[in-house]
């Protein structure tokens, strides 16, 4: 279910939902929702299952009774689009919690502040906490360790038998963590590995670290 | 006017061009005049456009005795086009006839290509004979008052009906004549078609099974004998001929013994990757035919592409090297050698190449088939069998799909708007659409109004509104805007047009090939090397370039299966090669040398035999399986056995086939012993092991792709602007994901199945394919090395993926590439 790191002596876990959780903050780090996309496309006429809707605040919902953190941080992306029907769901959720509730504002979030400040939100650019800087873009800034959300990073995995499989990911190089996508129907972006970097694949009910090796020799063909 | 002295016009006309009309011809005319509906089997090239038109004109003539002085305005008949670029062609002939009767109707086009302003003169006034295609003339049912555009239409004649039988826009064509039978009061429906497998069904599915216009129709054929003969061009070297690649370049230098000796050559080749190749390496190789050669795919820009149809016709090109942008239409008569490079896939499309040449009455069509690697040799000699024989595969028609019925409803929606009842007794006569049951018709609609099976809260989706008197509209201009650019069945990937920077066109590649591209990139396209600087909306812009490349853009092609008949000739010349060489034809002969380096490790199958090689190379482990049964057949055997083997053990498997066989590829090694015990290819449970391996692979998935977009589900963007294909792409699958998880029920989800089963899987055949495997003796043999005809299939890279793991399980032993 879950994986354990630590970074600047403060431990983490990443849950295989794709959330990641601060113990010694008691901080839920959830990134790229995208509440309301689904709506917005039936909006403009495209039939997606209306129960996908109903999926973000049950997973929601499992992580938080999973951890039952203090604080509960949207890493940007909460809401896909601008104001519809899903965001009266969106207030008869947020009215049950009793985490402290934080957004980190990304490019999608266009709602007016206003409106999740009346529902008791607080909307920053960034959140800075010890060594830690909390964005939705990733961000590279001295001295600080950065957790971002925006890419919605999966990883291409490899074997023998040309075997090939790609999974969301959570995607950490020295200095950064990127959280993969919460929400359903959101979709993914396939990152290379790199040096120095570690990544964790979800597998649906656990979170796998991948093993990393140099490339070889590719695409040649057998000898005849 | 009687129907004597109608003819008299058509006959005193054609004497006057010094011709005689065909027996076809006549026939047609006389079933035409009689009111009859029908299909004319005639091949390209041959005069089918006069069988049609004159009747045409001449029921106006008739109608309208003072034809001379007067002209009744209003659209008389509709010719359907698959191709637009053949659409002035058909024009000139339509106006020949009217002009030299001296009526005075008037002929008009309507394609994509016709300008906005055009289009509104036409809706305002409507040409008597109207060029069109299957697109346009939905596109035409999407605007308001349509119904009076067709009122008085006394013809709709779909020309090279074979092309559109088998795909959507077939299904889109029944759609729109469904429509027209109610609105045009006294209609004539014609389809021509080349000659294929199933014309009796042909017709069926044009004019509808069991209705009065079935009854009332006619199959003409039209007799030419034609002289076709094949020649395959032999390597000189066998032993150092490749066993697989699809170029074909090393028999460059014996074509141009070909190209010299004939007056004009066209040089086919299967990809429009493959043309530019060929293009560039026989002008390097051959500097001295620069002016005289050239270049003709339908990426090329459009004045390009008549320039050289025209230098074709002019005789100033000595060849061409071409795709099947030069299969339909335009005759060229001075063209009078073909030469096929590498396996046509079929033999349609085969006879119609060959059919190029040698156009005039009487003379014979010599096509050249050059192979691209060795197992084409024995394809080469098997479709001299198959010439011979007339073994011309089916076009198989698509039934329920409800995509392409949701994408026309929505168009009626759009237009005036539709009446359930009315529209579902019109459809129900289609081809298509003649199972389909009341609950799924009920499902549809509660689809197009509530974009789900029943209403639900905070939903807001919105599309098509059942007005108070329930007539089913689309009132939403935004919806109907959106609709009516993505009319269509035809989803390849989104197609970026090259340009140079300062200005001028020169074609479009597919997107996916200049996401690839950085700045500065050169690469080969329409003959030239363009460097590439940017790309600028949906224009990619470009220089020309002096550097040498090797880049040259892909095109995504389909690729075809052979028919069981074209598979039953392959096996039998494969056969052969265990006989003495004075019965084997040439081909056979030359490839001893390979035939030779197969048996060193395996066997040379008989007809009682079935072969299996298994190996390993540092790819993983081969399992290869030799049905010979075509490219369909395999696909869906491969699938079934891949699933019905991680039954017994957990494994994953990547899937690759030809047409000759297929191959299991694994991390581990695959007991085929254990394979044959627990006899893996009965056909007990055939159909639902099949379907239940659809489920672990992708097939699907992909098909799924056109369906979301055809039934308007994910919107394709704005030409020229706005969203780009990946966005299409993924959304796409993440839909296709999203129906797995919420609703499988979902029709639109079912279909991909369906389709997938039906359409591409042949069950039929595949059943035929287990009982003959089930008398042959099985030959397994474990080779140390690929062997020549493992070679082809373990270096395919389009893979089709089954496992049965746990996704754990095989992560483990799996690695993500550090990039340096």
């Amino acid at each position: 279910m879950t994986e354990a790191i630590q970074i600047h002596n403060q431990n983490f876990k990443m849950h295989s939902s794709g959330v990641l959780f601060w113990e010694e903050q008691s901080m839920l780090l959830i990134s790229d929702v995208h509440l309301g996309k689904v709506s917005h496309f039936r909006k403009f006429g495209a039939a997606v299952p209306q129960q996908a809707v109903q999926k973000n605040f049950t997973a929601m919902n499992d992580v938080i009774d999973y951890f039952h953190p203090k604080t509960v941080v949207f890493m940007g992306d909460l809401f896909h689009s601008s104001l519809n029907q899903e965001w009266k769901l969106f207030e008869i959720w947020i009215a049950a919690q009793s985490a402290n509730i934080i957004l980190v504002s990304g490019n999608h979030d266009i709602i007016s502040p206003l409106k999740y400040e009346a529902l008791g939100i607080e909307v920053i650019e960034e959140l800075i906490l010890n060594s830690f800087l909390l964005t939705h873009h990733p961000e590279e800034r001295d001295g600080f360790f950065n957790f971002c959300g925006h890419i919605h990073p999966a990883i291409k995995l490899t074997g023998f038998g040309r075997q090939m499989v790609r999974l969301p990911c959570f995607y950490k190089s020295p200095k950064q963590l990127i959280l993969p996508a919460f929400g359903e129907f959101t979709g993914t972006y396939t990152l290379e590995a790199k040096k120095d970097c570690e990544v964790f694949a979800l597998l649906g009910d656990a979170v796998l670290p991948v093993t990393l090796t140099e490339s070889k020799r590719k695409g040649r063909l057998p000898k005849r | 006017m009687n129907r004597n002295k109608l003819y008299t016009i058509a006959e005193t006309w054609f004497q006057a061009q010094n011709w005689k009309p065909f027996k076809f011809q006549r026939d047609t005319w006389t079933a035409f005049l009689q009111g009859k509906h029908g299909l004319l089997n005639a091949p390209t090239g041959s005069g089918k456009t006069y069988a049609l038109w004159f009747p045409v004109v001449l029921i106006y003539i008739k109608n309208n005795p003072d034809y001379q002085t007067k002209h009744k305005k209003g659209l008389k008949a509709i010719w359907i086009t698959p191709l637009r670029a053949l659409s002035n062609e058909i024009k000139q002939s339509a106006e020949r006839i009217t002009k030299d009767l001296g009526t005075q109707m008037t002929v008009g086009i309507r394609t994509g290509d016709t300008s906005t302003k055009e289009r509104s003169q036409q809706k305002r006034n409507m040409p008597d004979l109207l060029i069109t295609t299957p697109e346009s003339l939905q596109l035409l049912l999407s605007s308001k008052g349509y119904e009076k555009v067709f009122k008085e239409c006394s013809a709709i004649i779909v020309d090279e009906w074979h092309e559109l039988l088998g795909t959507k826009r077939g299904v889109q064509m029944e759609l729109g004549l469904s429509r027209l039978k109610t609105i045009s009061k006294d209609l004539r429906i014609w389809g021509i078609s080349a000659t294929i497998g199933n014309l009796e069904q042909a017709r069926e599915v044009l004019l509808g099974p069991e209705t009065e216009t079935l009854k009332n129709s006619v199959l003409i054929k039209a007799k030419l004998n034609k002289k076709i003969t094949v020649k395959s061009i032999i390597p000189k070297e066998m032993e150092t001929f490749p066993w697989r690649g699809h170029l074909g370049l090393k028999l460059l230098e014996d074509v141009v013994p070909i190209i010299d000796k004939s007056k004009t050559t066209l040089l086919f080749t299967n990809t429009r990757s493959q043309c530019e190749i060929w293009f560039q390496k026989i002008l390097e190789k051959h500097p001295e035919y620069a002016g005289e050669f050239a270049m003709h795919h339908g990426s090329v820009n459009k004045e390009t592409r008549v320039w050289v149809e025209q230098a074709i016709r002019n005789e100033s090109l000595k060849a061409v090297v071409c795709t099947s942008s030069l299969d339909l239409g335009v005759d060229f008569a001075p063209v009078e050698t073909v030469v096929q490079i590498g396996g046509p896939k079929g033999v349609a499309r085969f006879l119609q190449r060959a059919g190029r040449s040698g156009h005039s009455p009487g003379k014979e069509s010599v096509i050249h088939f050059l192979p691209t690697h060795a197992m084409e040799l024995i394809e080469a000699s098997a479709m001299q069998q198959a010439v011979k024989h007339e073994a011309v595969e089916d076009r198989i028609p698509y039934l329920n799909s409800f995509d392409v019925l949701l994408q026309y409803l929505t168009t009626l929606a759009v237009s005036d708007g539709f009446y359930p009842d009315e529209i579902y007794t019109e459809i129900k006569g289609t081809f298509c659409y003649q199972g389909i049951s009341d609950a799924q018709w009920q499902w549809l609609l509660n689809f197009l109004v509530m974009g789900s099976q029943s209403l639900q809260s905070y939903d807001e989706y919105k599309k098509v509104d059942i007005e108070e008197d329930g007539k089913f509209k689309v009132n939403n201009r935004g919806v109907a805007m959106r609709h009516r650019f993505q009319i269509g069945t035809i989803v390849g990937d989104a197609n970026i047009t090259v340009k140079y920077q300062k200005g001028g066109y020169i074609g479009s590649i597919e997107e996916f090939f200049i996401s690839k591209l950085t700045q500065g990139d050169v690469f080969t396209f329409a003959g030239r090397n363009l460097e590439f600087i940017r790309v600028k909306g949906m224009q990619a812009q470009v220089k020309n370039s002096t550097k040498r490349t090797n880049k040259v853009p892909s095109w995504m092609g389909g690729r075809l299966s052979f028919s069981a008949q074209m598979s039953e000739l392959l096996r039998q010349e494969l056969y052969t090669a265990t006989l003495e060489t004075s019965k084997q034809s040439i081909e056979i002969r030359s490839l001893a040398p390979m035939f030779k380096k197969q048996r060193e490790e395996s066997i040379v199958p008989k007809p009682n035999e079935f072969l299996i090689e298994t190996f390993k190379t540092r790819d993983g482990y081969h399992h290869i399986f030799y049905p010979f049964e075509g490219r369909g057949v395999h696909e869906a055997m491969s699938s079934m056995l891949a699933y019905r083997i991680s039954l017994l053990m957990p494994i994953t498997c990547s899937l690759a086939y030809n047409d000759y066989g297929f191959e299991l590829l694994s991390d581990k090694q695959i007991d085929i012993q254990h394979v044959l015990d627990n006899n893996l290819f009965s056909t007990e449970y055939m159909l639902s092991d099949l379907q239940k391996s659809l489920n672990s692979n992708e097939m699907a998935r992909r098909k799924f792709r056109d369906i979301a977009v055809i039934s308007g589900m994910v919107f394709t963007g704005y030409p020229n602007k706005g969203i780009k294909m990946k966005h299409l792409q993924s959304s796409s699958q993440l839909l296709f994901d999203v129906f797995k998880d919420f609703e499988a029920d979902n029709l639109l989800y079912q279909q991909a199945y369906t389709e997938t089963f039906e359409h591409q899987l042949e069950e039929g055949r595949l059943r035929m394919a287990l009982e003959r495997i089930a008398v042959q003796g099985i030959v397994w043999k474990q080779c140390t090395k690929a062997t020549p005809f493992s070679f082809p299939i373990i270096t395919d890279r389009l893979r089709e993926k089954l496992s049965s793991e746990k996704l754990a399980d095989r992560i483990k032993r799996m690695t993500a590439i550090l990039m340096k």
